[in-house]
C-alpha cells in the first residue's frame, strides 16, 4: 500500500506502531485474562495474579461433561446457517446490485428490516409456533430462524461490493463466451472475496454466539453462553470452568478467521492495491 | 483449460481501461442489455423472464425470512389484551397498554437511556474501528499479526465477555485495581455507581464490537481500486487530500452500512447490559430492551412489555431509513469518483 | 460434582457405588406392599436448574428406573436462564415438561395461572403414596413452602401443596473463624453489633477487602437473603391487609428504620462494587478471604469451606442471623428448591412417582451424605449420624441451624406481583446507598407504586382458573 493513500502517513511510522499497540492492549488483554484464568484452580482464582500453580483440571471438567455434545450441535446448526445463507444470499445481493426493477429497494429494506425486530418481541408467539409445527429442537428450526440473523447482514454488505465492481469487467468475460455463471465463479466472486470472507466470518459468529433464540427454541443446542454460565454453577462460582469452556467456544472462530484471513488482507487479485 | 478458451481481452486490461467508459455506463450487467434487432416473439419472451430474473433470484432470502411476520402479527394482537403468563385470564383491553406505557415516565426514561447508549457506543466503535483499520491496513509485521488477533474480542460471547470485564474491574479482587490505584483512581467504581455505569457499559460493547468495524472497513479498505490512486500520484495531491476527497468517498458505503448495523444493533442490546448492571444501580441503565424483558418474563406481562419492543422497532426502522438514504446517495457518489 | 452421564463407563461406576449404599434401604422399600411399577413404562421430561441437587438426581437416575421402569430424560439450564424457559414451556401448555424444579416464589404465580398439578390427592392416597414417605418428617417451614391457597396475602402454609422440597437454604452470617480467633472477636448477635464489627473489619485482610459481603444487583434475590431475613425479624411486615385490600408496608417507620440500617451497613462495610454483587460474587469473596463476613443463604458459606473449595477453605464457621434487639426470636427466611408436576403433563401417575421418590427418605438420605445436598428438608436426615459426621466439619453449621430452624420460613407475603413489587424494593435500596436517595421518601414511594398495583387484586377467594 502506498503511503500517499493514508492520511495517517504524517504522523509517522513509530506513532501509528504505538497506537496501534495500545488498542491491542486494551482488546487483548481482557482474552489473556481469561485465559489464565481458565488455567487457575479456583482456590487460588481470586487470590493471585499472574503468579500460581497452572492446572488443566478446568478443561478436563468441562470436556467430560456434556459439553462437547451441544458444542457439535452449535458448530452443525451455525456452519448450515451460514452456507445456506451464502447460497441464498450471494446471488440475491448481486441481483440488488446489478438488476434495476420495480420494487427493487422496497425488497432491499425488506431485508435489511428482519434485523429491526428484537428478539423479546417475536420470541414468545414463535416459540409457541415452533412447538405446534414440530420445529422445537430442530436442526431444521434452528437454522431456518438464524436467517434473521445471518441474511440481512450479508446480503447488504455484499450488495455494496458487488456493486464497486465495473461492469465491464462482465462484459469482458461475456465477449470471450463465457456463461453467466462462468462469469460469476471465476470473475466476480474473486473481486468480492474481502466482502465475502468479511460477511461470512460476521455471520458465523452472530450465529455462533447467538443466545436467545437457541435457549427457547431448543433444548440440545445451547450455544457458548449457556453453556459457560453452566459452570457458574450453584455450589461455588467456577470461574475457571467459566473461562476454559469460553475458550474452547472461541475455537472455531478462531480457526475460520485464521483460515479466511489471506482472503481478507491480501485483497483483490488483479492488482487493486499495491504492495 | 477447465474453463474453455482463454478471453481475448485479458481481465486486468479492462480493469485498467480508461475511466471514461466506466463512468458513462449504467449499473446494468451486459446481460441486461438490449441486444438490438426485430422484436421477435422469441426475444419478447426473453424479455419477459429477463424481466423476472431479479424476483426470481431474489425470491429464496425473502421465502426464508418472511415467515417472522406471523409472530411480528401475533404478538401486536397480543398487545391489545391483558395477556400475562401468570394467568389464564385473557381479556381484550384495546389500546390501554399503549396509553400507560406513554403516560409512565419509566418508559421514556429508557428510551433516554436507550439513544444516550446507542448513539455513545456507535459513535465510540465507529472512530476507533476506522482509526484502527487505517492503522492495519499498512504492510509492517506488527499490522500483519494484529490483523487477525484484534478480531478477537468479537468471538467471545458478548455475556461471557462482560464477565470478564466485570472481574477484572471489580475494585476488591481485580486486576486494574493496583494499576487504577497508581493513577488515583482507587475508587473508581466502574459499573457499580450510578455515574460510571454508563461509561463502563460503552467500554465493555466498545470491547465487543469494535472489532466488527474494523473487519468491515479493513475489508472495504482492501477493495478500494487502484487507478484513482494513481492518477492522485501524478497529480500529486497531499495525503490528507486524497483521503477526504479519494478514500473517503469511496469508502462512504461501507462505512454507512457499518454504521446501520451498529446503530440498529446497539439500540437493541440486551445481554451486554443485563450482565453488566441489570438495568441498576437504581435505573440508571435501563434500556428499552432490558425493560421490556423485566416486564415479560420476571414480571410475566407479557402484553405490557410489547408497546415497547414495537416502539424500539420502530424507532430502528426509521433510523435505519434515514442512514439507507445516505447510503444510496454515497453509493451514486463513490461510484461517480471511481 | 462431575457430570458424567454421558460416559457410559462412569455412570456404570456411580451406579455400583450409589447401589451399595442404600442398598438396605431401597430393599425394604421393595418389601412393602407399594407398587413402584404402577407407571412402568413410561417416558417422563423433566426440566431441571443447573445446582447440585439437579446433579444428585441424575446421577441416580438409574436406579430410579430399575425401581420404577420409568424413563426419564432431563435438561439442565443455568439459573440466569432456567425460569425463563420453563415460563415458556408452562405457558404453551403443550404437556412438556412433566416435572419441573421450581423455587418458592414462582410457584405462586405458576400455580395462580394454572399451571401446576395440586399434590394433596396423591399425597393422600395410600395406593398412590408409599406408606414410608413420611409427609411430616419433613420440617413445617419448609413444607409450608410448597403450600398455598392462591388467596393474595394468605401466608403460605394454607392450601393446596403445589411442589414438595429437594433441598433448601437458610439464611445466616458466615465468618471467617481464623481471624475472629486471632484477635479474639465474636460473632455479631445484634444488627448492631454486625455493623460496628463489620465497619472495624474494613481492610482487615489487605487492600480491597471489607467487612460483610451482601448481595446488590438489582433483582429480588437481594432483598431475599440477610436483608429480609433482618427485615422479619425486627417485627417488621411487607403487607398488611387494610379494608380488605392488600396494602404495601414498606413505608411504615420499623421498616424504614431496618432499610437504614441495612442501607448504612453497605455503605461502611459492604463490598465496594456492592451493585453488581450477585451470590457468587458475594461467595466468591468470602472465599477469597476478601469478605470477613457473609450474610447469606447457609450453603453458599458451606461450599466455600470444603476442602479445595475456596482459599479459605477450613477458616470458617457459622452463626445466626443478628436480631435487632437482644432476646428478640431469631429466624431466617429461606429459598426451597422443589419439584412439581406440569398440570397439562400426560403422564401425571409416573411424575407423581419421580416426585415422591426424589423428595423421599431415602435419597434426601443417599444425597445428603453422598452429593452436597444441603440443606435436607427432612428431619429424619439431619438426626443421621452419618449425616451429623459431615456437617459437624463446619463449625457452628449444626448448631445454627438447630436454633432458627423453628422459626425458618417463606417471609414474604404471597401475591402474584412478588417479581416486580421485590425488584422495584432492590433498585430503591440501590438508590438509598448509591444515590443518595432518602430511606423515608424512597420506601413511601416505593410503598405507594406496590399499593397501586396490589390494591386491585381480589382478596376474598383464589383466582378463577385455578379454583379446584
Amino acid at each position: 500500500m502506498t503511503h500517499s493513500r493514508s492520511p495517517l502517513a504524517k504522523i509517522g511510522k513509530g506513532l501509528q506502531i504505538l497506537l496501534l499497540l495500545a488498542y491491542a492492549v486494551f482488546a487483548l488483554f481482557p482474552l489473556l485474562w481469561m485465559f489464565i484464568m481458565s488455567i487457575k484452580p479456583d482456590s487460588q482464582m481470586l487470590t493471585t495474579t499472574f503468579i500460581f500453580t497452572p492446572t488443566l483440571e478446568n478443561y478436563a471438567t468441562v470436556l467430560h461433561s456434556d459439553y462437547m455434545q451441544f458444542f457439535f450441535n452449535n458448530l452443525i446448526v451455525s456452519v448450515a446457517a451460514v452456507l445456506v445463507s451464502l447460497v441464498v444470499g450471494v446471488p440475491a445481493a448481486y441481483a440488488l446490485a446489478r438488476f434495476q426493477f420495480k420494487g427493487k429497494e422496497d425488497i432491499a429494506f425488506t431485508i435489511l428490516s428482519f434485523r429491526f425486530a428484537p428478539e423479546i418481541l417475536v420470541i414468545l408467539p414463535l416459540y409457541l409456533i415452533y412447538q405446534r409445527l414440530g420445529l422445537y429442537d430442530t436442526y431444521f428450526g434452528l437454522i431456518w430462524v438464524y436467517q434473521l440473523i445471518t441474511l440481512p447482514l450479508l446480503i447488504w454488505i455484499l450488495r455494496g461490493f458487488f456493486e464497486d465492481i465495473s461492469p465491464d469487467i462482465e462484459a469482458a468475460a461475456q465477449l470471450d463466451g463465457y456463461a453467466w455463471w462462468q462469469v460469476f465463479l471465476r470473475v466476480l466472486l474473486p473481486l468480492v472475496k474481502p466482502g465475502l470472507v468479511a460477511a461470512g466470518l460476521l455471520c458465523f459468529i452472530f450465529a455462533w454466539n447467538s443466545f436467545t433464540f437457541p435457549l427457547l427454541l431448543s433444548n440440545n443446542v445451547q450455544t457458548s453462553t449457556v453453556i459457560a454460565l453452566r459452570y457458574l454453577a450453584s455450589d461455588t462460582v467456577h470461574y475457571g470452568q467459566v473461562a476454559a469452556a469460553a475458550a474452547i467456544s472461541a475455537l472455531p472462530e478462531v480457526i475460520l478467521a485464521l483460515l479466511i484471513q489471506k482472503h481478507l488482507v491480501r485483497g483483490l487479485s488483479f492488482g487493486a492495491v499495491k504492495g | 483449460m477447465f474453463w474453455g478458451r482463454e478471453p481475448a481481452l485479458s481481465i486486468t486490461e479492462v480493469w485498467n481501461a480508461p475511466m471514461s467508459t466506466t463512468l458513462s455506463s449504467p449499473r446494468t450487467p451486459p446481460s441486461e442489455l438490449p441486444r438490438g434487432g426485430s422484436a421477435s416473439k422469441d426475444s419478447i419472451a426473453h424479455a419477459r423472464r429477463r424481466r423476472f430474473r431479479p424476483y426470481l433470484v431474489l425470491a429464496p432470502a425473502l421465502i426464508l425470512t418472511i415467515g417472522i411476520f406471523i409472530p411480528f402479527i401475533a404478538a401486536i394482537c397480543l398487545s391489545f389484551t391483558d395477556y400475562s403468563l401468570n394467568s389464564s385470564d385473557v381479556s381484550f383491553i384495546g389500546f390501554d397498554n399503549y396509553l400507560s406505557m406513554l403516560q409512565s415516565s419509566d418508559f421514556w426514561h429508557s428510551l433516554w437511556i436507550t439513544i444516550e447508549y446507542a448513539f455513545l457506543c456507535t459513535a465510540v466503535e465507529m472512530l476507533l474501528g476506522v482509526g484502527v483499520a487505517l492503522l492495519l491496513n499498512d504492510e509492517n509485521i506488527v499490522a500483519r499479526f494484529l490483523r487477525i488477533v484484534l478480531i478477537f474480542p468479537l468471538m467471545i460471547a458478548p455475556v461471557i465477555g462482560t464477565l470478564i470485564w466485570k472481574l477484572i474491574t471489580n475494585p476488591s479482587v481485580g486486576i486494574l485495581v493496583g494499576p487504577m490505584r497508581m493513577i488515583g483512581l482507587g475508587d473508581f467504581k466502574w459499573a457499580a455507581s450510578p455515574d460510571s455505569a454508563m461509561f463502563s457499559l460503552v467500554v465493555v460493547d466498545a470491547w465487543v464490537y469494535t472489532p466488527f468495524v474494523i473487519i468491515l472497513v479493513l475489508a472495504g479498505l482492501r477493495s478500494l481500486p487502484k487507478s484513482p490512486y494513481e492518477a492522485a500520484l501524478i497529480d500529486g495531491g497531499s495525503p490528507w487530500f486524497v483521503f477526504k476527497n479519494l478514500t473517503l468517498p469511496m469508502l462512504a458505503p461501507v462505512l454507512l452500512i457499518t454504521l446501520v448495523f451498529r446503530l440498529m444493533l446497539s439500540l437493541q442490546e440486551f445481554s451486554i447490559i443485563f450482565a453488566l448492571t441489570e438495568g441498576g444501580p437504581g435505573d440508571a441503565t435501563m434500556s428499552l430492551s432490558l425493560q421490556a424483558y423485566n416486564r415479560a418474563f420476571p414480571f410475566y406481562g407479557l402484553a405490557e412489555a410489547i408497546p415497547m419492543m414495537l416502539f424500539l422497532w420502530a424507532l430502528v426502522y426509521f433510523v435505519s431509513f434515514i442512514l439507507i438514504g445516505f447510503w444510496r446517495r454515497a453509493q451514486q457518489r463513490a461510484a461517480g469518483v471511481a | 460434582m462431575k457430570i458424567c452421564f454421558t460416559w457410559p463407563s462412569s455412570l456404570a461406576v456411580v451406579s455400583a457405588v450409589s447401589l451399595a449404599l442404600p442398598l438396605a434401604d431401597s430393599a425394604r422399600a421393595q418389601q412393602s406392599t407399594f407398587d413402584w411399577k404402577q407407571a412402568s413404562g413410561t417416558k417422563l421430561v423433566v426440566m431441571l436448574n443447573k445446582h447440585p441437587y439437579a446433579d444428585a438426581i441424575i446421577k441416580r437416575l438409574q436406579e430410579f428406573k430399575d425401581l420404577t421402569g420409568i424413563d426419564v430424560e432431563t435438561s439442565e439450564t443455568p439459573e440466569e436462564n432456567y425460569f425463563d424457559k420453563l415460563t415458556a414451556s408452562l405457558a404453551s401448555k403443550n404437556g412438556t415438561p412433566d416435572v419441573f424444579m421450581t423455587g418458592t416464589y414462582q410457584l405462586w404465580d405458576y400455580a395462580t395461572a394454572g399451571y401446576m398439578e395440586p399434590l394433596d390427592s396423591y399425597l393422600n392416597d395410600p395406593s398412590l403414596t408409599n406408606a414410608d414417605y413420611d409427609y411430616k418428617d419433613i420440617y413445617e417451614g419448609v413444607r409450608n413452602g410448597g403450600r398455598w391457597d392462591l388467596v393474595p396475602g394468605h401466608p403460605t402454609g394454607t392450601g393446596q401443596q403445589w411442589a414438595l422440597p429437594l433441598g433448601f437454604e437458610t439464611n445466616i452470617i458466615a465468618y471467617n473463624k481464623k481471624y475472629f480467633d486471632e484477635k479474639g472477636l465474636k460473632p455479631p448477635k445484634t444488627f448492631d453489633e454486625l455493623y460496628k464489627l463489620a465497619k472495624q473489619l474494613k481492610g482487615w485482610n489487605g487492600p480491597g477487602s471489607y467487612g460483610v459481603a451482601v448481595r446488590g444487583t438489582r433483582n429480588w434475590a437481594t432483598i431475599h437473603p440477610g436483608y429480609m431475613t433482618t427485615f422479619t425479624n425486627a417485627g417488621a411486615k411487607d403487607f398488611e391487609i387494610k379494608d380488605g385490600k392488600l396494602v404495601s408496608d414498606l413505608g411504615s417507620a420499623k421498616s424504614v428504620e431496618v432499610t437504614k440500617a441495612f442501607a448504612q451497613l453497605v455503605k461502611d462495610a459492604g463490598p465496594p462494587a456492592w451493585s453488581s454483587y450477585t451470590w457468587y460474587q458475594c461467595g466468591a469473596d468470602f472465599g477469597a478471604g476478601k469478605a470477613a463476613m457473609l450474610f447469606d443463604a447457609d450453603i453458599l458459606g458451606y461450599f466455600q469451606n470444603v476442602p479445595g473449595g475456596s482459599a479459605e477453605a477450613g477458616n470458617i464457621a457459622y452463626s445466626p442471623p443478628p436480631v435487632m434487639k437482644e432476646g428478640d426470636p431469631v429466624g431466617a427466611n429461606e429459598w426451597i428448591w422443589q419439584v412439581a408436576i406440569n398440570k397439562s403433563s400426560k403422564n401425571k401417575k409416573a411424575a407423581w412417582l419421580f416426585v415422591q421418590y426424589f423428595t423421599g427418605k431415602e435419597h434426601g438420605t443417599w444425597a445428603a451424605i453422598n452429593a452436597s445436598v444441603v440443606d435436607p428438608p427432612r428431619k429424619s436426615i439431619w438426626d443421621n449420624p452419618d449425616f451429623q459426621a459431615v456437617m459437624s466439619k463446619m463449625p457452628g453449621y449444626l448448631d445454627t441451624f438447630n436454633t432458627i430452624i423453628a422459626n425458618t420460613s417463606v417471609k414474604f407475603t404471597p401475591q402474584p406481583y412478588f417479581s416486580e413489587s421485590t425488584t422495584e424494593w432492590a433498585a430503591t435500596l440501590q438508590k438509598i446507598v448509591l444515590s443518595g436517595a432518602d430511606p423515608k421518601a424512597a420506601m413511601t414511594e416505593l410503598a405507594k407504586r406496590i399499593t397501586a398495583k396490589t390494591s386491585k387484586l381480589k382478596l376474598d377467594q383464589p383466582p378463577k382458573t385455578a379454583r379446584q
